[in-house]
């Protein structure tokens, strides 16, 4: 973790050159992303920006990268050396590249040929044109599902976020043991992720149990969630909320970036926190807090394996269509009605939604996301 | 920051492998290992069930392997509907395992899709005997005139009850029963017991089924639905009603409780379901477990017939004759008969049928009550699957629920049902 997670990571959105005349956390923004790796090929540049500071987890060489750029290789001209270098660096690529091209880029334009097709696995597949968006468009089902995942996105999101950015706040100040809770709160998203959680969370919401019980202290009969096709879809949003570590850990990275003088400055002036927060912090983060945005809702919207698990002990996706997010309806489809080129083109319609989401949140930012120049 | 998305990769990746099967890029890896220089054999076999049928199954391969020690069996099961996926995508890659439990709705759908091995070349060429079946239970596995499917045990539909729970509402359903006795029953039981009766016989589509033949008719036909909007309107209509007066279990309570039954969780009294569930359910729960005759309309017809478990072969098999060595001794063979038991279905040929004595009540009662339906002369021939079937029993399962939870109306219900089964049967 510590220094490569957040800084040393591959640009999301753009990879090489930023947009427009902003180094700084805009730009080094654009190079952060979860896992490792630098892209764009040829290693022009390299590593995390700027100088790290001082400790604290994901702080280091993170977000800020301040003065932006990394290093060029300076050494040589282009000519014969750059393109030697560049053909060793895609030989050294060519494990990832020969992966990519066959279990991702390949399947990836088959899926895109069954979109159009009746494709059963058995028999070769049928060319029917448009059909199986016709037919998806008129599934009550389908429908379903696309409304369903549409609640959990814009439900569980902003709710993670704030979290997300509340305990940021609440650990970015100075603290005996704050490295110790920093990594608490952390530790959700490491494991929230796998079965044996989702057997917890199960086990967590049924009837009978813990969250049954409190509610029933208050007086609300509902029962468990588990069994509620209207309810359990917010034990999945809590499953999710609950795992706020990772983006916590980047909003912890940008508020270490917000100058200090600023907040002496407004205090000078009688701001009171709330107004320090609206009017420096969350101005100041916003790079960062469209980048969370971002990825959280495209992960959001790729939900599956909570909703298997929470939802797939009786029926798959149960209980009524209760978790019948797009992925888990398509997943029915494909794997337990055969209808691979239907399920091929509800692939295709959830990238090409997850697509359009992305485009107007990039149109957005220019609203609401400010890049400090030359901050400092 | 790894782990966040793990399972949406996973849940990709499961899709990818999926449309590379498809592209026959895994074909590489068709039928590995099958054969070696020394002439060993090694056939792979495929199940559906639980960890205590494959710890049967494991002893009785090793006793195979004995006796045959020229060929190996590798081995690879999963709960029911993991099984059919992940056979769907071997089968569709070229990459089935030689030998597989299946099941009568089954036959049609894969011989159509020319997965199944024709055994009767086999049986003529003396590696399998189809002689000492009981009950005209070598008739099960042809379809057309081909033999697919060896059936290892038979089963059929019964209601299973808590016993002591009806003993104690003073209950005692007899052959020949009616339906009429079948609502009283269970309302007496949710009066005196403060327990529902039934755990929501009205999405068993088997069950329907039953019903429907009673009236000479049947859920199925060669290629559609053999049952109209108004029939089923009927059948949820008494179901939903009696969720909602509690004499038949919250289906949210249910949900809730699976894979566990809502019998043996001590939801409802009894559970329209196969027989041979109740070696399942005994070892499942803390009570006593029985068989209960199925309802019916006029006292005699109950519309059953036997059901049956078989072992199929591929097509695409390398080594047909051993499997067909494999599945002569599974059904055979008599100390197999002795470690299955009634796992899969009462036995099926007369040598392993002879050599199981049931010790305990459980395994008696299943072999009384198919006695008594044999006897009794009250079963019946099967009604066709078609393809799709699959597909329209899951479907009528969920609507039920989605019906009895409140989500739908019935009238909303079955029009759903209606959609989704046309498309599923290609009708």
């Amino acid at each position: 973790m510590g220094t490569t997670a957040v800084g040393d990571g591959s640009a999301v959105a753009r990879p090489g050159a930023g947009h427009g005349p902003v180094p700084g956390a805009g730009r080094a923004l654009e190079k952060t992303a979860r896992g490792g790796g630098t892209r764009g090929g040829g290693g022009t540049r390299r590593g995390p920006g700027g100088r790290g500071s001082r400790g604290g987890l994901g702080n280091r060489g993170g977000l800020g990268g301040r003065g932006g750029r990394g290093g060029r290789r300076g050494r040589g001209g282009r000519g014969s050396w750059s393109s030697r270098e560049n053909l060793a660096g895609y030989l050294f690529m060519s494990p990832w590249l020969a992966g990519f091209l066959l279990l991702t880029a390949g399947p990836m334009v088959a899926s895109l040929y069954f979109a159009f097709t009746d494709y059963n696995l058995f028999d070769a597949p049928r060319w029917i044109g448009l059909a199986n968006f016709t037919e998806m468009f008129g599934d009550e089902r389908w429908r379903h599902s696309v409304s369903l995942t549409l609640w959990y996105v814009v439900i569980g999101t902003p709710l993670k976020l704030a979290a997300a950015l509340g305990v940021a706040l609440l650990l970015s100040r100075s603290r005996r043991g704050q490295a110790f809770y920093r990594a608490a709160f952390y530790a959700p998203s490491l494991i929230g992720a796998s079965v044996s959680i989702a057997i917890v969370w199960k086990a967590i919401f049924s009837d009978d149990a813990v969250v049954d019980r409190t509610q029933r202290l208050f007086g609300v009969d509902a029962g468990g969630w588990i069994g509620d096709p209207d309810l359990i879809v917010y034990s999945l949003v809590a499953l999710t909320v609950w795992q706020f570590g990772a983006p916590m850990v980047i909003f912890l990275a940008g508020l270490k970036q917000v100058p200090v003088s600023l907040y002496e400055a407004a205090e000078v002036d009688g701001a009171g926190p709330l107004r320090r927060f609206w009017n420096i912090t969350l101005p100041m983060i916003s790079p960062v807090l469209f980048f969370n945005v971002l990825l959280e809702t495209i992960h959001s919207f790729q939900i599956f394996g909570s909703a298997y698990i929470l939802g797939g002990a009786g029926g798959t996706c149960g209980p009524a269509d209760g978790t019948l997010v797009y992925t888990c309806y398509l997943y029915i489809q494909g794997f337990e009605n055969s209808r691979m080129g239907l399920a091929s083109a509800m692939a295709w319609m959830l990238l090409l939604a997850v697509g359009l989401v992305t485009a107007v949140l990039f149109w957005s930012q220019r609203r609401w996301v400010h890049y400090e120049e030359a901050a400092r | 920051m790894p782990g966040t998305d793990g399972v949406d990769r996973r849940g990709l990746l499961k899709i990818a492998g999926g449309t590379l099967a498809a592209l026959g890029l895994t074909a590489a890896g068709c039928g590995g290992g099958s054969g070696s220089a020394d002439g060993t054999v090694t056939l792979r076999y495929a199940w559906w069930g639980s960890e205590d049928r494959a710890k049967r199954i494991n002893e009785t391969i090793a006793l195979f392997e004995k006796k045959h020690p020229k060929i190996k069996v590798k081995t690879d099961f999963q709960p029911y509907l993991d099984f059919w996926k992940k056979f769907n995508t071997q089968a569709s890659g070229g990459n089935p395992p030689d030998v597989f439990q299946n099941a009568i709705g089954f036959l049609r759908k894969y011989d159509a899709k020319n997965v199944l091995l024709d055994l009767n070349q086999q049986v003529k060429a003396g590696n399998l005997s189809m002689g000492n079946f009981r009950a005209g239970l070598e008739k099960f596995g042809e379809v057309d005139g081909k033999l697919l499917g060896v059936p290892v045990g038979s089963n059929s539909m019964a209601l299973v009850i808590d016993k002591k729970v009806f003993a104690r509402a003073g209950v005692t359903p007899e052959p020949g029963w009616t339906w009429d006795d079948f609502h009283r029953a269970m309302r007496t039981i949710r009066q005196t017991q403060g327990r529902s009766g039934d755990t929501g016989y009205y999405g068993v589509m088997y069950l329907y089924d039953l019903y429907l033949r009673q009236q000479g008719k049947a859920f199925f036909t060669e290629d559609g639905l053999g049952f109209t909007e108004a029939d089923l309107t009927d059948w949820w209509t008494t179901g939903y009603e009696g969720v909602k007066a509690g004499v038949y279990a919250d289906p949210k309570k249910i949900a809730q409780v699976r894979p566990k039954s809502g019998v043996t969780a001590e939801i409802g009294a009894c559970e329209f379901t196969w027989d041979n569930f109740t070696v399942r359910y005994s070892s499942e729960g803390t009570s006593d477990y029985g068989l209960a005759p199925i309802p019916t309309m006029d006292g005699r017809k109950t519309g059953q017939y036997l059901g049956s478990l078989m072992l199929s072969a591929s097509r695409r098999t390398k080594h047909p004759e051993e499997a067909a060595r494999f599945i002569d001794f599974m059904v055979h063979d008599p100390e197999v008969g002795r470690i299955m038991g009634y796992d899969r279905g009462v036995l099926t040929t007369t040598e392993q049928y002879a050599a199981f004595e049931p010790a305990d009540d459980v395994n008696k009662e299943i072999a009384a009550y198919e006695k008594r339906l044999v006897d009794s002369g009250v079963l019946e021939k099967i009604t066709p699957h078609p393809a799709g079937a699959d597909v329209a029993e899951s479907a009528f399962l969920r609507i039920a629920e989605e019906m009895a939870m409140g989500k739908r109306s019935v009238g909303d219900a079955v029009e759903q049902f209606f959609t989704e089964s046309k498309t599923a049967l290609g009708a």
